[in-house]
């Protein structure tokens, strides 16, 4: 017998749901996105509470095992990204949970240091070409101790007064009107409601801004990282040193046997240590390449990645563990809890990020973050960074709503590049300012006063430009070009 | 308290099964897999993104108490499969078959150092230490090659009930709330999620000082030089326990278990237990979570400071679930109480027989404790049953047989009984016990002869250790 998929609905009558929380803002979700929002409402006197799905904050930097916080300098070594990303690190650094490149080589093309960055540590993640010269150089990336960041985020949102509901998924929201207020939630206590004044959908893939209605993108080619759907694993017990000689000494054998495990379904690929007290691990970064566009929103999709992930993880570790040296004591030490989502449905705001965006350098005078732009070879060369306006976080339609996370409105064009956790904590550091605002204001999301609230973010440590500050590079004038020269470029 | 209207809505249905399960515990796991190789269209709903429940997201990555004191394996199924396709893999750790139940004393204390779950009552006993991941692929395995249809990362949050009768489940996912259907309905959630909702009657008493009424968050550390950590600890025990005690003053825990598993030989487990007022309050969730990490933490740099053999140590992983270990029980068709441990005699409905090992005397006095059918009934709903830990038990029962293999046991049960409900076009409470029972018994499960009477009396040696004390 085989099930049968069906199109029917069924009746579920009106009911009622018990409140359990009134607050200012309510956050849903509590990745990057979440966690900046919850801290910078609460620190700014809004009385917030924070819900999210899993045991652990982090979402893909903990949770995904996407443990890295790449992009903080331009190629040129100059740092862009501070605030509460840089507050977190120091954090982290105390307790020996982050590794990244010293700051005196920020920016160097130094051959040798180069090449240690490349071997040390997560290699492409530290290092970029620069179109200019055509030399690789070293950029301010950081790896952290999944582990240590999820006790680290707990402290910070504690200390910052939040409220915060673990094992607790938003599904919908309570809505009046045009206008969001608050949010139902499932839990092991059943369902209930929490009111807000501002609702923050920091879910990643826009679930609460769907469930108001909101009008929403989710175009995204195939050929993008956004599309695909990954399931990293640690491999311990790996003698790495073993494993360099045996590739150095026989370069042959080596491809041949990457090539029979390719065949044979598993990961060619892994990223040699993942931070520097953890010699012995190395980390699967498995993508999985979708014939047509995946969307990480269809519950049969997920499944059948994370079947099939499981399954090519066994294959590889089996073959790694009988043919490769190095490896003949190697065990899969863990897959990562959650699947790693990496793009998806995203606002139609106020205003929508895209490419023209990357080409102009354009100060907008909400601007609410400065983003090293790194990825894009040639255009990046010529626009180190890229700003983003507050605008990307409010919604066209509905009030009462912000988004921070990667569903900011944006073209998949620039969403490919501009989505990770770095990025994700600069819109929650700003949507959790803003909402603040508008709560103390008694006024929505859309009219706080853009001065007002970047002067806040200056405030705590947030690195913005003035407006009027040039930031372009000097240079030939850009090539035309079309929408297919706005692929993030891996190397 | 203040409510809110949530207003009438059409739900789409993603679904129609014949069997749905919700939970992919080792329960739901036992169910989904017995009821579609029984022929049945089934449908498993699983909250995270694999399979396991406790024994791989809860880091409790151990299938005890297999044989009795006499070393007879009195579980077996789905339980053994499982183990048989980790020792495929070599990804498992268990006494050697020719020791279980042995009395001998060098072999207790070998196995006693080896694992706490591997002696019980001054014997060798069976039990499983797993490889967490591993399982997870193998247990994907068994329902795909069983013809399950599996939905992860999907929250199955209420029944739809229609009267007496379960019309099938509300699930949450990422696709937005949906209904699947079926003719009959699995409870496997642990904590009996369903009850409420479907107005099934139940309990969560459980005293204080009761194991089930802890929480844990079980984690692993890494790059541990274990052979000097062991050696410390058995040249210096003075000091190794001092230290311990050190650790738990600083707000760590003491105490730590090596992994066994091949090659892992860096690696050691911390198990904990969180004292907490509710298991289904998602308040005390939080809060032992946060309890749990900060502890974590502590216990890490404690060890990493203090403890020779942890200077390069590194924690690998926090389970990803907390390891809640009790709270809704159902009051079922009959409910196994306290005076049922103290009984040798089968039911008529036995459906399983689990090894008794962690009551001293009282289980060299009554070795197996037999479980009826009807524990795994509701009273009130007609198409629904139960298989997990939520199984109708007083808090007595539920503290000792409420484990991995229990809860496979009491799954793969109720999936074979639905699969033969449906098919016979009766109620799963009108199935008929003794084909179930020739059923389970084909498939491997160990039953006794329900007609004969037990005349049981113990003549062994005296007890002389008890489970938390290293033998003599």
């Amino acid at each position: 017998m085989s099930a049968k998929p069906s199109v029917g609905t069924i009746t579920e009558p009106a009911r009622q749901i018990r409140v359990c929380r009134e607050a200012d803002v309510v956050v849903v979700g509590g990745g990057p996105g979440g966690v900046g929002s919850a801290i910078a409402a609460a620190r700014s006197g809004a009385k917030t509470v924070l819900i999210e799905r899993y045991g652990h904050l982090g979402g893909m930097a903990s949770g995904g095992l996407v443990n890295i916080i790449p992009n903080l300098s331009d190629i040129s070594g100059k740092q862009h990204t501070y605030g509460l990303t840089l507050e977190l690190l120091n954090r982290l650094d105390k307790r020996g949970g982050t590794s990244y490149p010293e700051k005196k080589d920020w920016g160097t093309a130094d051959r040798k240091t180069v090449d240690y960055y490349l071997d040390a540590n997560l290699g492409w993640f530290y290092v970029r070409e620069d179109q200019n010269t055509g030399k690789q150089r070293v950029l301010y990336s950081a790896v952290v101790d999944p582990e240590i960041l999820k006790g680290e985020l707990n402290d910070m949102v504690l200390e910052a007064g939040v409220d915060l509901i673990l094992h607790s998924w938003g599904t919908q929201v309570v809505k009046e009107g045009n206008t969001v207020n608050g949010v139902f939630f499932e839990s092991k206590s059943g369902r209930q409601a929490i009111l807000g004044k501002v609702v923050i959908d920091a879910t990643g893939d826009g679930d609460m801004f769907v469930a108001a209605g909101a009008e929403y993108d989710n175009e995204c080619d195939n050929k993008r990282r956004t599309a695909w759907l990954a399931l990293v694993f640690w491999m311990a017990n790996v003698n790495i040193r073993k494993y360099d000689s045996f590739k150095a000494e026989q370069p042959e054998k080596y491809k041949e046997l990457m090539q029979e495990l390719t065949k044979l379904g598993g990961y060619p690929v892994f990223f040699k240590g993942i931070l520097k007290n953890q010699e012995n691990v190395v980390w699967y970064h498995c993508m999985q390449p979708q014939p047509e566009r995946t969307d990480a929103m269809d519950v049969e999709q997920l499944t059948k990645i994370d079947i099939q992930a499981r399954k090519r993880a066994l294959i590889t570790y089996e073959f790694m563990r009988k043919h490769v040296p190095g490896f003949e004591k190697c065990f899969i030490m863990l897959t990562a809890p959650q699947l790693g989502t990496q793009g998806g449905r995203r606002i139609t705001g106020e205003y929508t990020v895209s490419e023209k965006d990357l080409e102009t350098d354009e100060i907008f005078e909400d601007t609410i973050a400065v983003l090293a732009n790194n990825d894009y070879g040639e255009i990046s060369a010529r626009h180190p960074t890229l700003c983003i306006p507050y605008r990307c976080l409010v919604p066209k339609q509905v009030d009462g709503l912000l988004v921070a996370g990667r569903a900011f409105s944006s073209a998949d064009t620039i969403n490919e590049a501009f989505n990770i956790i770095p990025h994700c904590i600069a819109y929650g550091q700003a949507a959790g300012t803003a909402a603040a605002m508008s709560v103390k204001g008694g006024i929505q999301p859309r009219k706080v006063d853009y001065k007002e609230l970047r002067k806040n973010l200056v405030k705590q440590g947030v690195n913005l430009p003035e407006i009027g500050e040039s930031r372009a590079v000097e240079a030939p004038p850009a090539p035309e070009r079309d929408k297919s020269d706005y692929y993030q470029k891996y190397r | 308290m203040k409510t809110i209207k949530e207003s009438a809505r059409e739900t789409r249905v993603a679904r129609e099964a014949d069997v749905v399960v919700v939970g992919g515990g080792p329960g739901g796991i036992g169910a989904a897999v017995s009821a579609a190789r029984n022929g049945v269209d089934t449908v498993l709903i699983e909250r995270y993104g694999y399979l396991g429940g406790m024994g791989t997201g809860g880091l409790v990555t151990i299938i005890p108490q297999l044989t009795d004191y006499t070393g007879k394996q009195q579980i077996v199924g789905l339980t053994q499969e499982w183990i048989d396709r980790l020792i495929a893999r070599n990804a498992v750790d268990y006494p050697k078959k020719e020791h279980w139940g042995s009395l001998d004393k060098e072999l207790v204390r070998y196995y006693f150092q080896r694992s706490f779950f591997m002696t019980r009552l001054d014997r060798v006993v069976y039990a499983a230490i797993i490889s967490a991941e591993i399982s997870k692929v193998i247990l994907n395995d068994m329902v795909e090659e069983a013809g399950v249809k599996t939905y992860c990362h999907a929250w199955g949050t209420e029944p739809i009930m229609e009267g007496n009768h379960c019309k099938g489940v509300i699930i949450e996912s990422k696709s937005g709330r949906q209904a699947i259907l079926g003719k009959v309905v699995i409870d496997s959630t642990g904590d009996g999620d369903l009850f409420p909702y479907a107005g099934i009657e139940f309990e969560d008493n459980i005293p204080p000082n009761f194991r089930i009424a802890n929480l844990a968050l079980c984690f692993w550390v890494d790059g541990v030089d274990l052979k000097k950590a062991m050696d410390f600890r058995m040249n210096n025990p003075k000091e190794f326990m001092e230290l311990n005690r050190k650790a738990m003053e600083a707000g760590g825990q003491g105490g730590f278990m090596p992994s066994n598993l091949p090659d892992q030989d860096a690696v050691v487990w911390f198990h904990n237990r969180f004292p907490n007022k509710s298991q289904v309050d998602v308040e005390e969730l939080t809060r032992v979570e946060f309890e749990g990490r900060k502890k974590m933490i502590k216990t890490y740099e404690f060890f990493k400071e203090n403890m020779p053999g942890f200077e390069k140590s590194f924690i690998v992983l926090s389970s990803p679930q907390l390891g809640t270990r009790s709270s809704r029980r159902m009051i079922g068709e009959y409910q196994l109480t306290q005076k049922d441990l103290a009984n040798n005699q089968p039911f008529k409905d036995t459906i399983a027989i689990l090894p008794d090992l962690d009551r001293g005397q009282e289980s060299l006095d009554h070795p197996n404790m037999y479980i009826p059918y009807r524990c795994l009934l509701p009273k009130n709903v007609d198409n629904f049953l139960v298989a997990c830990r939520a199984f109708s038990s007083d808090m007595h029962v539920q503290d000792n047989f409420n484990l991995i293999p229990h809860c496979i046991a009491f799954g793969e049960a109720a999936g074979t009984a639905s699969a033969m409900a449906l098919q016979a076009g009766v109620g799963v409470k009108n199935v008929d016990i003794k084909a179930l029972q020739k059923q389970l018994a084909k498939q491997g499960v160990p039953l006794p002869d329900v007609n004969k009477k037990v005349d049981y009396k113990y003549t062994g040696p005296a007890l002389v250790s008890s489970a938390f004390t290293p033998p003599h």
